[in-house]
C-alpha cells in the first residue's frame, strides 16, 4: 500500500528571546492509509510540534530546514503558502482533534454554526446540505439529540460529549488524516475507553490515516499499528506496536513502560524515569537522552556518539546512543 | 424568558441599593465638613458687611431644618431627589439645585459620552490591529502612543493645546461657547458654535480614555488569540477576516462592554479638572467651585450624585447587554432557551 504521509528530516526550531530553540530534530516516519501511529513521550518531547507542522499550524517565529519534506498525497505541504493550498491541510485532507474539547470550541459560538462554517469552506455545497451532514456526523459518532446539540454552545455539553463532537466536526471533511492530539486524555477512564473505540471504528469505516498523540503508552496498545517513541524532539524507538511494548530496546522506553503501575502489585512505589526533562535552551550535546541515561558517563564518550536508528528487528528502529546506553550497564 | 426579568429586575434594584449606599456616603461626607449649611451662608453675608449673631445662626438652621436628626435629614434629601427629583437648594447661591444644574448636567453628560464613543469608536479597530500586529512596527507606534496617552495627565494636554492655540490662533478656544452665543438661547448657530469649541474638551478627555481602552482591546484581543479555539479554527481552515472578528474579536467584545463603566468613571473624575482649565461652563466646573472655593455642601452632594447614578445607570445597562450577546451569561440567566 502506498504511503499517505511521509515525513522526511524535519527539523523544527523556534526562535525565542532567548535564541533559537530546537522542538524537533531529524524526524523521518511514514504513514499508510487506515493505519493508525502513535507517538509517545513526555510534554515538551516535540509530539505536538510534529503534529502542527503538517498543519502549518506552529507559530510564526518557527523554522524548518530547506531538505525537510512532509509529503502528503505526493505534494510537500511544507511548501504551501496560497490560501487554497493551505485549506487543503486545514481541514480538508488532514483534520486535528485537541486535548480540550471545551477550548477547542469556539465558546459563544453554536456548536452547529461551527460545523457548517468549516463545511462551506472545504465543501461546495450549501447550508442546508452541510446542516444535514452535520446532523448525521453528530449522530454517527454517538450523540443523541443530535437535532438539539447542533443548536447548542460547547458549555452546555458534558465532556464525552464535546469531544464526540468536535470528532465530527474534524470528520465531516472526510479527511484523509486525521491528527488526534492527546484527545482521550482530559477525559475520565470510561468515557475515554468510549472515544478510543469510537476512534477505532471511525478509522476502519473511513480508511484514513490517524496520528494519535499521548503520553499514555496503555492508550496507545489499543490504538495504535506503530509507535513512534520521542524524547527531546528525537524519534529515539518506532516500530510495530506489539513489538515495542514487548521488547522496548531503548531505556527511554523501557522507562516509559516501567513507570507504569502495576496492576498486580499495587503496593510497589512508582519506578519513574530518573532526572528531568533538559530545558530546549540546554539541550545535550550529542546523544539528547545521555544526561537521564541510567549508565551514563559524563566525560566519557556518549556525547560525541551521533544519534541514528538502527534497525534491530524487523520494522523495529532504535536510537544507537539508547543501545549503548544500555550495554553500559 | 422570565428568568430574563428577573435578571433585569434583580440588577436594577441592586443598582439601586448600590446608589442609596453612594448618597448615603456623599450625604455623610457633606455632614463631616465642618460647620453647616446656614453657618456657611451666614459667614458668606458676613464677609459682605452685615453682622450676625448666634441667634441668627439658629434661626437659620431651623428654617433649613438642620436641626433634625442626620438620619432623618438624609432619608428627606434621598426621598426627594428620588421622588421629586428635587435636589433642595445650594447653600450659598440660594437657588434651586435643579435649575442651576440642568443644562450644565446635560453638557457634562454630552462631553462625557461623546468623549467615549470616540474613544472606543478608535480603539477597538485600532486595538484589534495592534493586538494582530503584535511586535511588528505598527504596534509598537500604536503601544507608544496609547503609553503617551496614559502617561500624559489630562491638564497637560489641555495647557498645551490652550498654549498652541494662543500662539498661533490668537484664541485661547477655552469656554464651550464664543461670546456671542455664550448667554443666547439654543438655536442652530449656537450649536454650530458649540461643537467649534466643545471638540477641544472632548479630545482632551477622549485622548486619555482611549488610550486606556487600546490597552485594554489589545491585552483582551490577545488573551483570546492565544486560546486553544483560536487555533482549532485555524486548524478548520477559516482564515482571514473571519478568522479575526468572528472569533478572538467576537470573544473580546464582552469585557471591553464591562469596560465602559469604568472608562466613564474616569472620564468623569478627569472631566472638573479639564473644565477648569478650559473654563467650561459645566457641571464638572460647578462641582470643583462648590467643593473647593464655596464649600457649597448641597451643590456638590447633587453633582457627585448625578455623576453616581449616570455611572450606575451605565452599570446596569451593560450587564443587561452582556446578558443578551454572550450565549454564557444568556444561558445562565434565561435558563435552557
Amino acid at each position: 500500500m502506498s504511503n499517505l504521509l511521509e515525513v522526511k528530516n524535519l527539523d523544527v526550531k523556534f526562535d525565542t528571546d532567548e535564541g533559537r530553540i530546537t522542538a524537533v530534530e531529524n524526524i523521518s516516519f511514514t504513514l499508510q492509509q487506515g493505519k493508525v501511529l502513535g507517538i509517545v513521550g513526555e510534554s515538551g518531547s516535540g509530539k505536538s510540534v510534529t503534529a502542527k507542522s503538517i498543519m502549518q499550524l506552529n507559530p510564526g517565529n518557527t523554522f524548518y530546514n530547506n531538505d525537510a519534506q512532509i509529503i502528503l498525497e505526493n505534494e510537500n505541504t511544507l511548501n504551501f503558502v496560497s490560501k487554497e493550498d493551505l485549506r487543503k491541510i486545514r481541514g480538508g485532507k488532514v483534520s486535528m482533534i485537541f486535548q480540550e474539547p471545551m477550548a477547542s470550541f469556539a465558546p459563544a459560538i453554536k456548536i452547529g454554526k461551527q460545523m457548517i462554517e468549516q463545511l462551506l469552506i472545504h465543501r461546495d455545497i450549501n447550508k442546508e446540505d452541510a446542516k444535514k451532514i452535520s446532523i448525521n456526523m453528530l449522530k454517527r459518532v454517538g450523540i443523541a439529540d443530535a437535532e438539539k446539540r447542533f443548536n447548542q454552545y460547547a458549555f452546555e455539553l458534558s465532556g464525552g460529549m464535546r469531544q464526540r463532537a468536535m470528532i465530527a466536526m474534524a470528520l465531516s471533511t472526510m479527511p484523509k488524516l486525521l491528527l488526534a492530539d492527546e484527545p482521550t486524555t482530559a477525559l475520565d477512564v470510561t468515557i475515554q475507553a468510549q472515544v478510543i473505540d469510537l476512534i477505532k471504528d471511525i478509522i476502519r469505516e473511513y480508511q484514513m490515516g490517524v496520528i494519535f498523540i499521548t503520553h499514555d503508552l496503555g492508550v496507545i496498545a489499543q490504538v495504535a499499528d506503530e509507535v513512534a517513541v520521542m524524547y527531546l524532539g528525537r524519534i529515539v524507538e518506532k516500530g510495530p506496536v506489539n513489538e515495542i511494548l514487548k521488547n522496548p530496546k531503548h531505556p527511554y522506553t523501557k522507562g516509559l513502560l516501567e513507570a507504569l503501575p502495576d496492576i498486580n502489585n499495587l503496593d510497589e512505589p512508582l519506578k519513574p524515569i530518573p532526572g528531568n526533562i533538559p530545558s530546549p535552551l540546554d539541550r545535550p550535546t550529542g546523544c539528547v537522552f545521555r544526561t537521564r541515561c541510567p549508565h551514563h558517563n559524563p566525560e566519557g564518550k556518549d556525547g560525541k556518539i551521533e544519534m541514528k536508528l538502527i534497525e534491530v528487528e524487523p520494522g523495529h528502529w532504535v536510537d544507537q546512543c539508547g543501545i549503548q546506553c544500555g550495554q553500559n550497564g | 424568558m422570565i428568568n430574563f426579568i428577573q435578571f433585569t429586575f434583580t440588577r436594577a434594584f441592586l443598582a439601586f441599593i448600590t446608589l442609596l449606599l453612594v448618597c448615603f456616603i456623599v450625604f455623610s461626607l457633606m455632614e463631616l465638613v465642618p460647620g453647616t449649611c446656614a453657618e456657611r451662608y451666614l459667614a458668606f453675608k458676613n464677609t459682605q458687611g452685615s453682622s450676625i449673631t448666634v441667634e441668627d445662626i439658629r434661626a437659620e438652621e431651623k428654617r433649613l431644618g438642620l436641626d433634625k436628626p442626620f438620619l432623618y435629614r438624609y432619608g428627606k434629601w434621598v426621598s426627594n431627589i428620588i421622588f421629586k427629583g428635587d435636589f433642595g437648594d445650594s447653600c450659598i447661591l440660594r437657588m434651586n439645585i435643579n435649575e442651576l444644574l440642568s443644562g450644565r448636567f446635560l453638557l457634562s453628560l454630552a462631553i462625557a459620552i461623546t468623549a467615549l464613543l470616540f474613544s472606543y469608536i478608535i480603539a477597538i479597530p485600532v486595538g484589534i490591529i495592534s493586538a494582530t500586529t503584535r511586535y511588528k512596527s505598527i504596534d509598537t507606534t500604536l503601544k507608544f502612543i496609547s503609553y503617551l496617552g496614559i502617561a500624559l495627565p489630562n491638564f497637560l494636554v489641555a495647557l498645551c493645546i490652550m498654549l498652541f492655540m494662543t500662539v498661533y490662533f490668537g484664541d485661547t478656544m477655552t469656554g464651550l461657547f464664543s461670546k456671542d452665543y455664550e448667554t443666547a438661547p439654543w438655536s442652530y448657530n449656537k450649536f454650530m458654535d458649540f461643537l467649534s469649541r466643545a471638540w477641544l474638551p472632548i479630545f482632551v478627555l477622549g485622548w486619555n480614555a482611549t488610550a486606556f481602552a487600546l490597552q485594554t482591546v489589545r491585552a483582551l484581543m490577545l488573551d483570546e488569540n492565544d486560546k486553544l479555539y483560536v487555533m482549532a479554527a485555524k486548524a478548520r481552515g477559516i482564515t482571514g477576516m473571519s478568522l479575526l472578528w468572528r472569533y478572538p474579536a467576537k470573544h473580546s467584545l464582552g469585557p471591553v462592554i464591562n469596560s465602559i463603566g469604568f472608562d466613564l468613571n474616569r472620564i468623569f473624575s478627569a472631566l472638573p479638572i479639564v473644565a477648569l482649565i478650559l473654563i467650561l461652563t459645566e457641571a464638572g466646573a460647578l462641582l470643583i467651585e462648590a467643593l473647593a472655593r464655596s464649600n457649597d455642601q448641597q451643590l456638590a452632594g447633587a453633582i457627585i450624585f448625578l455623576l453616581t447614578a449616570t455611572i450606575v445607570f451605565v452599570n446596569f445597562v451593560t450587564d443587561v447587554i452582556l446578558a443578551i450577546i454572550d450565549p454564557r451569561i444568556r444561558k445562565g440567566v434565561m435558563g435552557g432557551g
